[in-house]
């Protein structure tokens, strides 16, 4: 219990010196009065008994001294003298104290920055109650459940076993799961497709990024609304009046912070809905990077889409409103619970895969495969959907490594700078170890010093991370999916900051301080100043061997660096001098979705009709056409394809074979410059009431129609048992999806025909379609003239997606376009890093042998002669740091392998280039000081001392 | 308390623990009581004692607070902590066997 009595002591001690001197001095003075009144009782005169007293005493100041001698016994006194210390020393070099911060900082804030994107996408969790008892149910199956699940909206990918997986499920088994079983207190259901409506305002269009949740969502995640009150079970009813909540966000953007919002009217693609609250700011909803802008009650669903709702209506007539909320085929809700307390995962799972396989009893069919039958899995999802980590978790971890070698090079350059600067300092030293320094004492102090610089790069750092971290974020959000996220620095950021720095420091300054402290005193006393130690001395050699190997390794990281950046910048350039099959200059394209304002059926196709026409007779466009997606749009619609005539492989389903479908204007093929190779493209003939045809691509005819002539070849897509599709033209390959893949066989149907709503199961109703302009210049100029024509149109319709197709293709680089500036960025700095450390050894190195090359010159060795001797020496330590480097790219080149195009991760194209530049660049950094080695005045030199 | 004290630090702690263990005072007193006790043989010098009070209040035995003395002037009073009793004990016991020993050699011969 004596720390209770000491603490406390400690702090007043340090924090408060003021009063703990006066307090001695009173105490003191108290006992001289006492003393003195002692005296005076004797019967001592005034004055005899003050000078008595004092006398008594002894030395006041003695006293105190000794008393604070008492109190100076810990450990945060000497570490405040030593950071005293360290500052004076750090400020009597500020050339060489900045140079260190300097890069210092750029590490550990290059660290931060990246540090700071991976708290906020891969371990932050979702601003909600008790996030950890958040579970996300998922399924998994081998193979496409036949006859159980129809289609799925939603996410949908592979696990590690080849697993298909997926977290949507059908409306029916949310229902039935809820109502049973006791893990979970409460569940909660969403749409798994955001979906972008039309939000208007007093008359105004707007596009908002939609989320369809169930009435428990935000009672379950615990949320509270800012204003108003939150979505409720009794408002998810199909009887229910509409209601809506907006997020923070958008009730900044949109409403201006407007306090009356709530209870005020807007539109939701045309169907009125009343605000009913608005989010607290930092809610963004169930998955990381994603920023909804307002919230519907799921069964608004057939209001707000009501040709999704079609999608999976296979019976005949029109569906009823509740279509995807009464098949069970339709996999189309994101579920999660909440845990009860003290329910864990582990055998929450068993008991709801008992309650999904009940529920699904009777959708199993005869047909279905055993296998296929879709299995439950439950994950943590404290952190969300997880969709942005499955994306940005492995580019992330490239990152940081590429960041912590940065920050290494820089440590290296650190610790080679205070080496040389150590050495200056080695009469310093000694003179304290023979005035009875400590060793360990003395090693704090070094420590202390590389701790401090560590830390104020840090300090540093943390500014540039700051503003790195804001770039960062611009970049991420200009990407196909902007992806918004919130970085602002947390106490794990700062944390981690702090934590780096001083690792950093006291990596940089051990192996400095424990050299530099193991001196033979009497050669360092004996030297008449701060001698710099020639090769000859054996601890200035041992020192140099230090040295030289903390170069060879910069060398070589910044190597691996500069290999990684060339393999990055390579495949940007590659996939950016792919062909795409068309002409992507001069095209502007758009979407807009008239379904928005309750354009249907033949009226819909009145509104792309008179568009189209309008459009096409503005001055200056060359052609117009539409399509549902957009050609490298990120947009992929692949369809099961029964081809008749065609036996399929073994290794393919007996099915079908999988096909990218669009469905498509007249002119489209035209207007994209894809140029057809047999028969015919589409035409305004192919309606509704003609023939049903397509075109379809050379990959498409060359895999499957290849005996004998394609055209006139029939198939259907989907349903095997729908009316064919006749082949009436070849085109030529063109990208679809992006410009990674490899080209997919291609359907292009006729989108009037899709009007007769046969297809609609794979296809979908015939909505919202894109816009493709040609224009005879620049189409950027033509953006608000389209605008225009389209409002005066339907004032109640906003474009979206407006862009050109040359930028369209340039955002689905962007995680290349990433990569290449990053590790550009890095390389580069790593580069400049090494360079520095080449720059200082070589320059402390000949200036310690200035005397040597005095020597030799007056003995007759020419300039050229000293200068290759020294050149000799970088090219040595240049050459084997290459060859390490090298190495080490070839076996870290391959963890980067999937993320490269056009070129493996050996290139040699690209490893020797990168070679090239850093033996250049270093040779320059190494040949400065070399020069002024050998520019040297031989008797200057022979008097060097 | 492993190693040996020093005889005379030693002897000055414990006499000042032995001391407040009755009531806290301040050092005037401290030193006065030792005066008066030991009957004017034992003078405790002022340069030790304060470095003695400051040091065995920064090992936790005693501790300080300011507190009112005669005429209302302002005086610091030490007093026993917990540990410090147990260790004056110890202390104690320590010296009594010391001086016992020390007794029987000197009786011996």
């Amino acid at each position: 219990m004596r720390w209770f009595y000491k603490v406390p002591l400690r702090v007043t001690s340090l924090f408060r010196k003021r009063r703990v001197e006066q307090e001695l001095s009173d105490e003191l003075r108290f006992h001289l009065e006492k003393q003195i009144e002692e005296y005076l009782a004797q019967g001592m005169s005034c004055e005899e008994a003050v000078y008595a007293g004092l006398r008594t005493i002894g030395g006041l100041e003695q006293i105190k001294e000794e008393c604070r001698d008492m109190r100076r016994v810990n450990v945060i006194e000497n570490l405040v003298q030593d950071l005293r210390y360290g500052v004076r020393m750090l400020a009597r070099s500020p050339g060489l104290t900045a140079t260190v911060v300097l890069s210092l900082a750029l590490g550990i804030g290059a660290n931060t920055a990246i540090f700071s994107l991976i708290n906020a996408v891969l371990l932050k969790t979702l601003p909600v109650q008790n996030p950890q008892e958040l579970a996300l149910l998922q399924w998994s199956s081998h193979g496409w459940p036949d006859g159980v699940i129809g289609n799925v909206a939603g996410d949908m990918g592979q696990d590690k076993a080849g697993r298909m997986t997926s977290p949507s499920f059908a409306y029916a088994l949310y229902e039935e799961i809820r109502g049973q079983g006791d893990v979970f207190s409460s569940m909660l259901a969403l749409a798994g497709n955001g979906s972008d409506v039309n939000l208007g305002y007093q008359g105004t269009p707007g596009r908002a990024d939609g989320e369809l949740v169930s009435g428990t969502f935000f009672s379950t995640l615990g949320v509270e609304p800012r204003l108003g009150r939150a979505i409720t079970t009794d408002d998810d009813r199909f009887a229910a009046s509409p209601v809506a909540v907006i997020s923070y966000g958008y009730w900044e953007r949109r409403f201006g912070r407007d306090a009356g919002v709530v209870g005020r009217k807007i539109t939701v693609n045309a169907v009125p809905f009343t605000i009913v609250g608005v989010s607290s700011p930092e809610f963004y909803g169930v998955q990381p990077g994603r920023a909804v802008d307002v919230w519907l009650p799921l069964h608004t669903q057939p209001l707000v889409e009501p040709s999704w709702s079609r999608q999976g209506w296979n019976g005949s007539g029109a569906p009823p409103v509740d279509a995807l909320f009464a098949t069970r085929g339709d996999w189309w809700v994101v579920i999660m619970g909440r845990l009860k307390p003290g329910v864990t995962f582990q055998p929450a799972r068993p008991e709801l895969e008992v309650l999904l396989q009940q529920a699904m009893a009777r959708d199993i069919k005869s047909s279905t495969k055993p296998e296929t039958i879709p299995h439950l899995d439950i994950s943590a999802a404290s952190k969300g959907l997880n969709d942005l980590r499955d994306q940005f978790s492995k580019p992330l971890f490239i990152l940081m490594a590429v960041v912590g070698l940065v920050l290494l090079i820089a440590c290296a350059n650190v610790a080679n700078m205070l080496l040389a600067r150590a050495s200056t300092r080695q009469r310093e030293i000694a003179v304290r170890l023979a005035i009875g320094a400590g060793r360990p004492r003395l090693i704090r102090q070094l420590l202390t010093e590389s701790v401090l610089l560590a830390v104020v790069g840090g300090l540093i750092g943390l500014l540039f991370a700051f503003w790195g971290t804001h770039v960062l974020m611009a970049f991420m959000s200009s990407g196909r999916d902007p992806v918004v996220l919130s970085v602002t620095p947390d106490p794990r950021v700062l944390g981690f900051t702090a934590a780096v720095s001083v690792l950093t420091g006291i990596l940089f300054g051990l192996s400095p301080a424990l050299r530099a402290t193991r001196v033979d005193l009497t050669p360092s006393l004996k030297e008449s100043g701060p001698r710099l130690p020639g090769p000859a001395q054996a601890h200035g050699g041992m020192r140099m061997g230090l040295g030289k190997t903390l170069v060879i390794v910069q060398v070589a990281l910044s190597l691996v660096l500069l290999v990684g950046a060339g393999l990055f910048v390579r495949t940007l350039t590659n996939l950016e001098e792919v062909n795409p099959g068309f002409d992507p200059h001069n095209l502007l394209l758009f979407g807009i979705d008239p379904t928005q304002d309750g354009h249907k059926g033949q009226r819909l196709v009145s509104f792309y009709q008179e568009l189209t026409r309008q459009i096409a007779a503005l001055p200056g466009v060359r052609s117009v056409s539409v399509s549902a997606n957009t050609l490298v749009g990120g947009g992929r619609n692949a369809v099961m394809t029964h081809i008749l005539g065609y036996t399929p492989k073994p290794a393919e389903n007996d099915k079908g074979v999988f096909a990218a479908i669009d469905t498509v204007g007249p002119g489209f093929l035209e207007t994209m410059h894809l140029p057809l190779v047999l028969g015919r493209g589409i035409s305004e003939g192919d309606t509704e009431a003609s023939p049903k045809v397509a075109v379809v691509n050379e990959t498409f005819a060359r895999n499957y129609l290849s005996d004998g002539n394609p055209i006139g070849r029939q198939f259907s897509p989907g349903d095997p048992k729908a009316s064919p599709i006749e082949v009436v033209g070849v085109v030529r390959d063109a990208k679809f999806f992006d410009l990674r893949e490899e080209i997919p066989p291609t359907i292009y149907l006729p989108y009037l025909q899709t009007l007769t709503g046969e297809h609609d199961a794979v296809l979908g109703a015939l909505g919202a379609m894109h816009f493709e302009v040609r224009t005879a210049s620049d189409p950027t100029a033509m953006a608000s003239a389209v605008r225009h024509i389209a409002q005066d149109m339907d004032p109640n319709l906003a474009l979206y997606d407006v862009r050109t197709q040359t930028d369209q293709i340039n955002q689905t680089l962007f995680q290349e376009r990433l990569f290449a500036r990053l590790t550009s960025f890095f390389g580069i700095l790593a580069v400049l890093l090494g360079c520095v450390g080449v720059y200082g050894l070589m320059a402390f190195a000949t200036t310690g042998r200035t005397r040597e090359i005095g020597i030799r010159m007056a003995l007759g060795a020419s300039r050229r002669e000293i200068l290759g001797l020294i050149l000799h020496e970088v090219f040595v330590l240049l050459a084997i740091g290459i060859a390490v480097g090298i190495a080490v790219a070839l076996e870290a080149s391959r963890v980067v392998s999937t993320l490269l195009y056009g070129l493996k991760p050996t290139d040699p194209a690209t490893l020797a280039v990168a070679a090239l530049l850093m033996l250049s660049v270093a040779a320059v950094a190494g040949y400065i000081p070399a020069r002024r080695a050998a520019k040297v005045d031989p008797m200057v030199a022979l008097r060097y001392e | 308390m492993g190693k040996p004290t020093d005889l005379v630090q030693g002897t000055l702690d414990l006499l000042i623990l032995k001391t407040i263990a009755l009531e806290p005072m301040h050092g005037w007193g401290i030193a006065l009581r030792i005066r008066q006790v030991s009957k004017e043989v034992l003078q405790v010098n002022q340069g030790a004692l304060y470095p003695a009070l400051h040091r065995l209040e920064q090992s936790g035995w005693i501790r300080a607070k300011w507190g009112e003395s005669d005429n209302n002037r302002r005086a610091k009073y030490y007093s026993l902590t917990p540990a410090g009793r147990k260790y004056l004990e110890q202390e104690e016991t320590n010296w009594k066997r010391l001086s016992t020993a020390i007794g029987l050699v000197l009786e011996t011969f």
